[in-house]
């Protein structure tokens, strides 16, 4: 599942301040697993209004990460506007502080959701290629 | 969360019945042809105003009215329809029926079900004479359906577009809504611009998930149908804000216009108060509604207030010494003080005519077309404020007399191209402050009053004798009798409704004076006088032995010391006084009144020449004591009628004074003579 994590250097905005490695303080448990790299979140298959408190918990234990987080989407099946919501809430906030978020995986259903909701600016997401 | 909606009831009703108001005048100030936009938004915003009102309180069938109006409205306002004058005729009649449903459902009361089915009737009609040859054509080349999604190029420049604002309330995703799903099917439809406006969205910290805090500005291709559209809303409606509006000729590129001025959305928690809120972009915003109980309770207060300041001011002259005098300078300022005080609260029961202007202009140009006659309302003045209580009773007089000046004074456009006149006659009405009085004026230059045909009529019906010879004023004065009426044919503008002499009587009561000019050829004004409030009037206070009587200004002409020789007394007991040529009988008021006298020699006491229904008279009382603004008190609320007195007030020594009616006071002293 986290195969793909080093062939994807592309959106590694160079932070200015070394990664604080040491104080691990404020940064989660799954960030810290990941060793040095950023922090990152698995979105689950189903991130609906009925997940939508979890997804929110999830998100903000990674919303002042100074590090760029990075959302999996690859395994997200199905999401609505309650869940859109949240993550645009999330990458807006992270912007406003210069933080980054990085993207992984594909997820159609994402794609198609945010451009009809007219949150793929907001949200950040790659163009769609291929 | 049940809130209990009726509460919201008579805020809605008022509202509605103003926002009606304004629209009317819209469709008035509506020119055929080249409506202005603003003009047409500002009607359409009424009807889905009372639309959204009532869809909320229940009221379906003025929803359902509403609906149909603002469907043609809609029309309208994209400039798929165009203006004419029996579209706004069509659109006055629904204004009527709005008022009428709203007024029936206010008093609870059976709506006229037919007359609001016809005339829905024939706005569904009008809406369906333009769509047929309109829309068929544009129907054929797009069938609505996702073959139409289409990301290949951009639609026509001159394609209409539709643009849908919608706003969900917080609430719409707990209540299992969910906009994708809405986004998607408009898609479906036809190529869909998405502007998303997520400037309600809260820090993610604060971020509550299952509330909706985005709200989007959509566009779709003109070809879809708008039924089709709503019915992708259906099951949000009353979860949002929705507004699904025709643009004409839009920007060809569905790219975002320049972004929306958004405004923070309110908090949702205070959805019941929706409809005002809705309302108030109609009406000025800095201003707060206060039921008119409280306003007069403050005014009584007031009125209090003022009686002991008096009281005190009195007790305060009689000291003397150092003290004394800072006493006396107090109780200055306080009078200063009361009088401010009284007249703010004064100001706050005042509105400007313009409300009761405002029902003119459409009263006459029905009315003109209804007489074939070409008609053109000045309106000067509208600004001037009085009293709500005599502008709710003002304007049943002003109906009649702008009727009378309508029906029998402007001319037909042929006898007035004939007399050299303009073929449009003009009424003017005009307000304006005089004194402590208001004056309002109806006048036309219409043929003016028919002397001859007067006359004609008062000596047939044996009011004047075949021999008298009448002055133009006296003539003038015949039309304020009970039951005169010169037309020839009884119109069903004319013959109806209440007469001169009611206009006299409804504005004698009001404490004011109804005046007549007219010149043949040339047209005539009413100049109906009336003081500002009926709560305080200017009074002169006089003394008739211990007793204090207040004679109103209004109906003082002057005050004179009469000499013996100026009095002529005539068989019985009537006494007349010489005054400018002309003979006026004395009404001494100890004797009306049974008070006992200073003296019963006219000319060791005053005469006050006071003036009312026309005629003179003259007050004999002791003396003069001094004008004053007096709290009238209601006599018959408080005693019982008296003949001759309009009220009572207290006196600063705490002793009540009756206040004069002075044409009271007259037909009181004629019985008397009588008898």
């Amino acid at each position: 599942m986290k195969t793909r994590k080093q062939q994807k250097p592309v959106r590694k905005r160079a932070d200015p301040r070394p990664a604080k490695r040491r104080s691990t303080r404020r940064r989660p448990a799954a960030a810290r697993a990941q060793g040095r790299q950023a922090a990152a979140l698995t979105l689950a298959a189903e991130c609906t209004v009925a997940e939508a408190e979890s997804l929110k918990t999830g998100l903000t234990r990674l919303v002042e990460e100074v590090t760029p987080v990075t959302l999996n989407v690859g395994a997200l099946q199905r999401i609505d506007t309650a869940g859109l919501q949240l993550l645009a809430a999330f990458v807006r906030d992270r912007r406003a502080a210069a933080r980054a978020v990085e993207w992984r995986g594909r997820a159609p259903a994402l794609d198609a959701a945010a451009d009809l909701l007219g949150l793929r600016g907001m949200l950040e997401l790659p163009a769609e290629e291929d | 969360m049940t809130v209990d909606l009726t509460q919201f009831h008579d805020a809605f009703f008022e509202e509605s019945f103003e926002a009606l108001d304004a629209m009317e005048a819209a469709l008035l100030k509506l020119d055929v042809g080249s409506p202005e936009p603003e003009l047409i938004n500002t009607i359409f915003r009424v009807a889905h105003s009372i639309k959204g009102g009532s869809a909320t309180f229940g009221f379906s069938e003025i929803a359902s009215f509403t609906h149909s109006l603002e469907t043609l409205l809609d029309e309208l306002r994209s400039g798929t329809m165009a203006v004419t004058v029996a579209l706004s005729d069509l659109l006055l009649k629904s204004v009527d029926v709005l008022r009428a449903m709203l007024r029936a459902v206010q008093a609870k009361q059976p709506i006229d079900a037919q007359r609001v089915s016809d005339l829905q009737f024939d706005l569904e009609v009008a809406i369906a004479k333009k769509s047929e040859p309109a829309a068929t054509p544009a129907m054929e080349p797009m069938a609505p359906g996702p073959a139409a999604h289409d990301h290949t190029g951009t639609p026509p420049a001159i394609a209409p577009r539709w643009r849908i604002h919608f706003r969900p309330y917080r609430e719409l995703l707990a209540r299992g809504n969910d906009p994708l799903r809405m986004l998607r099917e408009l898609a479906a439809l036809g190529e869909l611009a998405v502007r998303v406006d997520a400037q309600a969205l809260p820090p993610l910290t604060d971020l509550n998930p299952p509330d909706c805090y985005l709200a989007w500005s959509l566009e779709l291709p003109g070809e879809v149908a708008e039924e089709a559209t709503r019915q992708v809303f259906e099951w949000a409606e009353g979860d949002c804000d929705l507004t699904i509006e025709r643009l004409q000729a839009a920007t060809p590129q569905p790219a975002p216009p320049p972004p929306l001025a958004v405004v923070a959305p309110a908090p949702r928690q205070e959805a019941p108060a929706k409809p005002e809120a809705a309302m108030s972009g109609l009406g000025d915003s800095g201003s707060i509604r206060v039921s008119v109980e409280k306003i007069d309770e403050l005014m009584n207060t007031v009125g209090e207030l003022v009686i002991t300041q008096a009281m005190l001011s009195q007790l305060g002259s009689h000291f003397d010494g150092p003290e004394a005098e800072k006493l006396r300078a107090g109780l200055g300022q306080l009078e200063r003080n009361m009088r401010e005080l009284q007249e703010s609260v004064m100001r706050v029961r005042m509105l400007p005519i313009s409300f009761v202007f405002s029902r003119f202009p459409r009263m006459v140009r029905d009315l003109a077309q209804r007489l074939g006659k070409r008609i053109e309302l000045k309106l000067t003045g509208e600004q001037t404020e009085l009293d709500k209580t005599v502008l709710e009773k003002i304007g049943d007089p002003l109906v009649h007399l702008v009727r009378n000046c309508i029906d029998h004074g402007i001319e037909s456009p042929e006898a007035r191209a004939g007399a050299g006149k303009p073929a449009e006659g003009t009424v003017h009405l005009d307000a304006c402050h005089r004194g402590g009085n208001i004056a309002v004026e109806v006048s036309d230059d219409g043929g003016g009053l028919d002397k001859e045909r007067i006359l004609a009529k008062a000596r047939a019906r044996g009011l004047v004798g075949a021999s008298d010879s009448l002055t133009d004023s006296e003539i003038h004065e015949l039309i304020f009798l009970p039951g005169f009426s010169t037309a020839e044919k009884t119109t069903d503008v004319s013959g109806r409704g209440v007469g001169m002499d009611v206009v006299r009587r409804n504005v004698k009561e009001l404490g004011g004076k109804v005046e007549l000019k007219s010149e043949p050829g040339r047209g005539s004004r009413f100049t109906i006088t009336l003081p500002l409030t009926l709560a305080i009037v200017d009074g002169q206070s006089v003394a008739v032995g211990t007793e204090t009587y207040i004679v109103p200004l209004i109906s003082i002409v002057e005050s004179m010391q009469l000499k013996a020789t100026g009095i002529t007394r005539l068989s019985g007991h009537s006494e007349v006084l010489s005054f400018r040529g002309d003979y006026l009988p004395i009404i001494r008021l100890h004797e009306l009144f049974g008070v006992e006298p200073r003296s019963r020699a006219l000319h060791e006491g005053l005469v006050v020449i006071a003036e009312g229904d026309g005629r003179r008279v003259g007050l004999f009382v002791d003396d003069l004591l001094g004008q004053q603004q007096v709290v009238i008190k209601s006599l018959e609320t408080n005693y019982g009628h008296i003949e001759g007195v309009s009220g009572a007030t207290i006196l600063g020594d705490g002793s009540v004074a009756l206040i004069l009616d002075v044409p009271g006071l007259i037909r009181a002293a004629s019985m008397r003579v009588a008898a």
